[in-house]
């Protein structure tokens, strides 16, 4: 239980950081360049990364088959895509 | 530009620190000295907060001080918190939630004073931590601990999901000294697993304000490039600190904050 709960760790730790590296990169890409575009993307990917890493969690946790977490986890998630979809509908 | 990246530095190494989003430092800054408009100075913050929340959460989570259980438990009670804060926004007056929730900070702080020399921490690891406790490495010991009085740190998340959704500052001020003083959960943890929690109680809110169109892409981006070295920084800083220094630091963090806001409301 404890080696799964660690591998999980490791994987949202990856995402965190592929999250972080690439919109690091676009944000500074559109301050140096002084470009809308690579901000808005950077912005964007930031935004996201939070929402990808309780997927991720949710996931993590379905396949460790543990029910309880995987529903309060994907009840986290839902509101997130409320809060989105308000975002896109407003 | 380089000024806003240093506020987002100085504020993610503070946040990261203790846990908390960096978003009471943020907001007046942006607003007070740097003539930001408050909606995109909200924004900004939300932005830092989730830079901060995910730059130290790769630090914390290699040293096992996340304790993730604990956080997505707690993640539904920020979350519906957000919603309704959202939501209960029209009911208050600025003046009465300045005041309320200066008042609450600053009754924290002066508690945790109190409480700075009381560790939550059992050096017999034969003790079970339950379901929702843990373990924590700490030099060559290692120690367990147990999570008391979980409808209170549920109830302290759903405060701070609603302020975090009325004044656009993180819920880590609360959630921190809550968990830390009452529920048996130590400092360390208790930052580590509010800075895991904070980016999502920003997430919830960010979008709408970046559909509003209120978010100042320079500013915001700036702002959040400085947050994230520096809240890595902040993380490996506490890891140095002694526990006690942390409790002491955030007492401060809370008293000061607490009276600016009790003053701003008077």
């Amino acid at each position: 239980m404890t080696g799964r709960i660690e591998q999980l760790e490791d994987t949202i730790e990856a995402a965190l950081k592929a999250g972080l590296g690439l919109s690091t990169l676009l944000l500074l890409a559109g301050l140096l360049l002084g470009a809308a575009g690579p901000l808005r993307w950077g912005i964007l990917l930031l935004m996201f990364t939070p929402v990808v890493r309780v997927a991720v969690v949710t996931v993590g946790l379905a396949l460790e088959r543990d029910w309880l977490f995987t529903l309060v986890s994907l009840f986290v998630l839902c509101v997130l895509a409320l809060g989105i979809w308000v975002a896109v509908h407003r | 530009m380089l000024i806003y990246i240093l506020t987002g530095g100085l504020t993610g190494v503070v946040g990261a620190m203790l846990g908390i989003g960096g978003g009471v430092f943020l907001v007046p800054l942006l607003t007070l000295a740097l003539h930001v408009p408050i909606r995109a100075a909200v924004a900004a913050s939300l932005l830092s907060v989730i830079a901060t929340a995910t730059a130290s959460s790769t630090v914390n989570l290699d040293r096992g001080l996340v304790n993730m259980r604990l956080a997505i438990a707690l993640e539904v009670a920020t979350s519906i918190g957000g919603l309704g804060g959202g939501l209960a926004a029209a009911w208050f007056t600025t003046q009465q939630l300045f005041l309320t929730f200066g008042a609450t900070l600053a009754t924290m702080g002066a508690l945790m004073m109190l409480r700075s020399k009381r560790r939550n921490v059992i050096a017999d690891t034969s003790v079970d931590p339950g379901r929702l406790g843990g373990r924590l490495q700490e030099d060559a010991t290692t120690y367990v601990y147990r999570v008391k009085r979980l409808p209170l740190a549920l109830s302290a998340s759903l405060v701070a999901g609603a302020v975090s959704g009325l004044l656009g500052i993180g819920g880590g001020t609360i959630k921190v000294p809550v968990l830390n003083t009452f529920c048996g959960v130590p400092i360390r943890v208790a930052a580590a697993t509010s800075a895991f929690m904070i980016g999502v109680t920003a997430a919830a809110s960010v979008f709408i304000y970046y559909a509003r169109g209120y978010v100042d892409l320079p500013v915001a981006a700036a702002v959040a490039l400085g947050a994230l070295p520096g809240s890595v920084a902040g993380a490996h800083l506490a890891q140095r600190m002694e526990a006690r220094a942390l409790k002491i630091l955030m007492a401060v963090v809370l008293l000061l904050v607490g009276g600016r806001m009790a003053v701003e409301a008077l």
